[in-house]
């Protein structure tokens, strides 16, 4: 049973990688934005999985906090860093 | 399995440290670090230190990408 | 009885987590705009990411644990509507036009 929970997460981070690569040269500032967006949900996704197959429960308050703190970085991105600059 | 899973994630860590600190424009170097304290705090799980993973996520991939991208958004502002 | 099932569905609820996880990620790297990319993202991946946690609460070994991980699902959720409706509001105010099929 953790080998499967290994094999999901292993299979989210590869995910992930892929995101970035692809991502960090995208054409727009919302495209990158959205990988943050992504790496708060699939963060979690990991850090849960992490928790079981490790057998450490205290990841999950980690889980907890990363899904809670992505959106303030998504939010700060909308509301401050965002704006007309001919890129978009 | 869990081997393939460090080597990932430890490829991962350096390429996206190493870029955010080469990339030429600022707001795609502040979009990196934030994917880097995310995976940092990922590598601290994985090291089996929860407490580290907890500080890393909380002001690592939050609250320093949110102050980082304010601070970018009022440099703009700035040189308009 | 329950304890020899319980491992298969809960990792077959692990794994359809995993396969909406990865039409999250298809859906950012193929869609052509802001909008849909959005739509994409903010669906699939919680989505995904509830259906991993109810894999997980599954076999966790008491209640309290399982409903600590359920928890998670609701806070995403929110987190995620909130996020995406303020990238989606800036993006229209700056006038970010949504993709059409005529358009290039």
């Amino acid at each position: 049973m953790n080998d499967i929970a290994l094999a999901v997460a292993l299979f989210l981070l590869g995910n992930l990688v892929i995101t970035l690569l692809a991502a960090a040269r995208g054409p727009t500032a919302a495209d990158r934005m959205l990988m943050a967006l992504l790496f708060g949900s699939t963060g979690s996704g990991i850090l849960v999985l992490l928790a079981v197959a490790m057998s450490i429960p205290a990841l999950v308050d980690v889980a907890l906090v990363l899904a809670l703190l992505a959106a303030i970085g998504g939010v700060a991105f909308a509301k401050r860093a965002w704006q007309e600059d001919g890129h978009d | 399995m869990s081997f393939a899973f460090d080597l990932l994630l430890a490829a991962a860590l350096l390429w996206s440290g190493g870029r955010s600190l080469s990339v030429d424009r600022l707001d795609r170097a502040i979009v990196l670090f934030i994917a880097f304290g995310l995976l940092m705090a990922l590598a601290w799980a994985r090291l089996a230190a929860p407490d580290i993973g907890l500080a890393e996520a909380a002001i690592g991939a939050g609250l320093t990408g949110a102050l980082l991208l304010d601070a970018y958004g009022a440099l703009k502002r700035r040189k308009e | 009885m329950t304890d020899l099932i319980m491992p298969w569905i809960s990792g077959t609820l692990l794994i359809v987590g995993a396969f909406f996880y990865a039409a999250g990620t298809l859906g950012l790297l193929r869609f052509p705009d802001v909008y849909s990319r959005l739509h994409a993202l903010a669906k699939a991946d919680n989505l995904g990411l509830g259906f991993v946690l109810l894999g997980l609460a599954l076999q966790a070994e008491s209640i309290a644990v399982g409903l600590k991980l359920l928890l998670i699902w609701p806070l995403a959720l929110a987190a995620s509507a909130g996020v995406s409706y303020a990238i989606a509001r800036r993006a229209d105010s700056l006038g970010v036009k949504p993709w059409c099929k005529d358009s290039p």
